[in-house]
């Protein structure tokens, strides 16, 4: 068995040269610190998009968009063989990718990682992250479940609130000025066609920034001599460590998605009152709850304008970090940048919270 | 009913004792495998002159000694107290039943509490001999604890033909040993001691994970490596030792594994099977994780790497806890008690001379009709249910009207052989005004909720814009 295994990678490796990768990965190394779990939050990020692609060609196999899409919805969570496993499966690992997407990018943030030479990987991150949240949204309408609906008309209402631009935009995504069977459709195409052809390609990037410039680490390592300074080899011993918790990962999936399956709710029917405490997923809650405070503040479009400025604004000082926190001494951390993360970190927290709190 | 209802809003009684049961079974377990593991390491590490493992074994019998002896104790009492509230028909026949069984256990504990704290205090006070004599006495007063309360836990789910004969003549202590070694017994016994080994592996990982592998990587890397080795007894029989266990769990109770969606509610498979489904799953990766976190880099090992077993091995406890429990439905004790703490044998009277008549707990004034229906409704339903949060009656009823409810109830009420509900709801007892009214007290709870207030009403207005 092990010669006849041999002489088949001896074939495929003449031809594909297996052999670099294998010499390539053997030689690459990971840092070892204190803070080196944080390292794993970006192959979660991967593991679930990967569950995510799985599950979602199986959804594909059953659901169908536009007037029947509640009733294949239906029809997977009821009638279909494990159909409601793979819903409920799909729907946890979609908020869990987004959870541990916003892990890694603060660890990246707070591990200065974003610094010369890996500003573009921090762009890539964020543009994934920007990517992933539009999946969630274009994902929740697709049941067509009163929720779903409603929240989507609430979402909605974000888009509309761009100056200028922002109504026509809304018409455009939503196929009307009512979201509807054409909005599902729009939303599917977007889901399934144009989101992954982007996505793909630019975690292709992301990962192969990755590889090019290896694992950042944090400034309280940089400050140690290179000799203190510990690591292991990604292959065969971080990558074990990376199934290992990947494992962890598909276990804690699995429990979600088994002991709380992912509820289908009344048809969508847009002359019924919304359900009361109507709002976005949880990771529009933030921004969901800022447009609202601008809007108490400054009734009318006025509040609406300022919320969106003050929201853009801190979006703009969050993405461009690496071109302003230039700080490149060895050990020393640029406080500022580290202040600006962590109020960033307590206010998305604390506005979804109140978000929450208020509805 | 003679004892007073205890309401536990939103979590539900059931779920006290869960929350309980489960972070008691982590340290009960740990508490039988665990003295095993010490006596097994101290006698090793004597045999192959590991002199540098006694400290580390010091310092873990003191971590041992401090979790079992406060909180595994504790909570043992916190498991008693919830019982004794949430279902005191059913722990009150547990004590009549098993008195004596329970004097034994106090008897184990005593030596297990004693001993394990001079284990503790004579490490290099006393000759290495005596203190590993401590700790087989320490060991084996464990395991018999785990011997008599497994013998008290299996009956619950099968109490045995033998003791049922008897139920209820005020003879069932003559069966004792019958009920205590019944069906069950052994398998369980069998489950739960590699579940102890398990544990016992998994807890001296959080020990091992501190030993600082660049001073000491020998000892690090041995002890490790030794007691990552504590989970695969478990790995290799566990399969075996649950088809054996399900084997002699009787058909009716099985069939809650392979119901489907028509049964229990959300899902293809019922809350039972896709629990069992996790144990499976979760045991799987505690060894995969412990082989790849432990064995593979001992070195490296790390306490946040530990944790994450100890939280793997949480949810497997808490999923293994559940499905036992759930297995036992409609009854609390096998064919002997309903869940809802209806004796079997005293449906006819109850339904003859009125479920109520024994219940000096009912509120005082207000409507009687509706007094008597939330009477019934803390008696028979809420050992289970909740009005608004666990296993919801609020969701459960859904937009049944008064006399849907109204026919559910009859349905569980006739107990018909061919009622789907036979195989996981209680027998319903009472009169037939009873029943009607725990019909209309269940449709105040399902009735649409008053107009929300304006300032919700203006967000629903936004929201519909």
């Amino acid at each position: 068995m092990k010669a006849l295994f041999s002489s088949i990678y001896s074939w495929a490796d003449e031809r594909l040269g297996l052999e670099d990768l294998v010499q390539f990965a053997k030689h690459k190394t990971v840092p070892v610190h204190s803070q080196a779990f944080w390292y794993y939050w970006g192959g979660l990020s991967l593991f679930f998009f990967v569950i995510q692609c799985v599950t979602g060609v199986l959804l594909l196999l059953y659901y169908r968009p536009g007037p029947d899409a509640y009733d294949s919805v239906r029809q997977i969570t009821y009638d279909t063989n494990f159909g409601w496993l793979v819903r409920s499966v799909h729907s946890w690992a979609a908020n869990l990718m987004i959870a541990a997407i916003f892990v890694h990018m603060f660890s990246v943030y707070f591990m200065k990682a974003y610094r010369k030479p890996r500003e573009f990987g921090w762009w890539s991150g964020m543009a994934l992250l920007g990517m992933a949240m539009v999946f969630g949204f274009s994902g929740y309408l697709l049941p067509m479940d009163d929720l779903a609906y409603f929240a989507t008309k609430v979402g909605m209402e974000i888009f509309a609130a761009v100056p200028g631009i922002g109504p026509k935009l809304a018409d455009l995504v939503r196929g009307g000025p009512d979201v509807s069977e054409y909005t599902v459709h729009r939303f599917f195409a977007l889901h399934v066609v144009v989101l992954p052809a982007v996505f793909v390609p630019m975690l292709g990037f992301h990962l192969w920034l990755v590889q090019r410039h290896g694992n950042a680490e944090p400034p309280s390592e940089e400050a140690k001599p290179e000799a203190q300074r510990q690591s292991e080899s990604f292959f065969p011993n971080f990558m074990m460590k990376d199934f290992a918790m990947w494992l962890v990962a598909f276990n804690v999936l699995s429990v979600l998605a088994f002991m709380f399956p992912w509820n289908l709710g009344p048809q969508a029917d847009a002359l019924k009152p919304a359900p009361l405490g109507i709002h976005p997923e949880w990771y529009f809650m933030s921004q969901f709850q800022i447009l609202k405070v601008f809007g108490d503040w400054f009734p009318g479009k006025l509040g609406e304008i300022l919320g969106i400025v003050a929201f853009t604004a801190g979006l703009m000082l969050w993405l461009l970090i690496p071109l302003y926190d230039l700080a490149q001494e060895a050990g020393r951390r640029a406080r500022r940048a580290t202040y600006f993360g962590l109020f960033t970190l307590v206010a998305l927290i604390g506005t979804t919270i109140w978000a929450y709190l208020v509805l | 009913m003679n004892y007073p209802f205890w309401d536990v809003p939103h979590i539900g009684s059931g779920w006290v004792i869960g929350l309980i049961a489960i972070f008691h079974m982590m340290i009960a377990l740990f508490a039988v495998g665990g003295g095993f593991y010490l006596v097994l390491a101290e006698r090793k590490a004597l045999r192959e002159n590991h002199r540098d493992w006694l400290e580390v074994l010091r310092g873990h019998s003191k971590f041992f000694l401090l979790l079992t002896g406060v909180f595994g104790t504790v909570s043992g009492v916190g498991i008693w107290f919830a019982i004794g509230l949430a279902n005191p028909e059913a722990t009150s026949a547990l004590i009549h039943n098993f008195v004596f069984g329970w004097a034994m256990e106090w008897v184990f504990f005593i030596v297990e509490l004693t001993t394990a704290a001079v284990y503790y205090y004579t490490w290099g006070r006393v000759s290495e001999e005596l203190h590993l004599k401590v700790g087989w006495l320490y060991a084996a007063a464990s395991f018999f604890t785990l011997f008599i309360i497994n013998g008290i836990l299996a009956f619950m789910l099968t109490p045995g033909d033998a003791w049922l004969a008897v139920a209820g003549t005020g003879q069932e202590a003559s069966r004792f040993w019958q009920a205590f070694f019944n069906p069950t017994y052994w398998p369980n016994l069998l489950i739960r001691t590699l579940i102890c080994a398990s544990l016992a592996g998994v807890w001296a990982l959080v020990t091992c994970s501190r030993i600082d592998g660049e001073r000491q990587p020998q000892l690090k890397t041995s002890l490790v490596r030794w007691s990552a080795k504590w989970l695969v007894p478990s790995f290799v029989l566990l399969p075996a030792a649950f088809v054996w266990y399900l084997w002699t769990v009787p058909e009716s109770q099985r069939v809650l594994l392979h119901l489907g969606i028509s049964t229990i509610g959300s899902g293809m498979f019922t809350q039972v099977t896709r629990m069992m489904l996790i144990v499976g799953l979760t045991s799987g990766v505690i060894v995969a994780v412990t082989y790849v976190f432990a064995w593979r880099s001992p070195l490296e090992f790390n306490l946040g790497q530990a944790s994450t077993v100890v939280l793997l091995a949480v949810i497997a406890t808490a999923s293994g806890e559940y499905t036992r429990e759930t297995l036992r439905k409609p009854y609390v004790i096998g064919r002997y008690m309903f869940s809802n703490g209806v004796r079997v044998a005293t449906v006819d009277q109850l339904n003859a001379d009125g479920y109520l008549t024994r219940s000096l707990w009912t509120r005082q004034g207000g409507d009687p009709k509706r007094v008597q229906g939330e009477a019934m409704f803390r008696g028979q339903c809420m050992a289970c249910h909740t009005v608004y949060g666990y296993r919801s009656m609020r969701h459960l009823l859904g937009d049944r009207n008064r006399d849907a409810i109204g026919n559910l109830l009859t349905l569980l009420h006739d107990y018909k052989p061919d009622s789907p509900y036979r195989a996981f709801m209680p027998h319903l007892a009472g009169t037939k005004e009873e029943i009607a009214a725990l019909r209309d007290f269940l449709a105040t709870l399902n009735a649409p909720a008053s107009p929300p207030p304006a300032s919700k009403v203006k967000k629903i207005a936004a929201a519909n814009k």
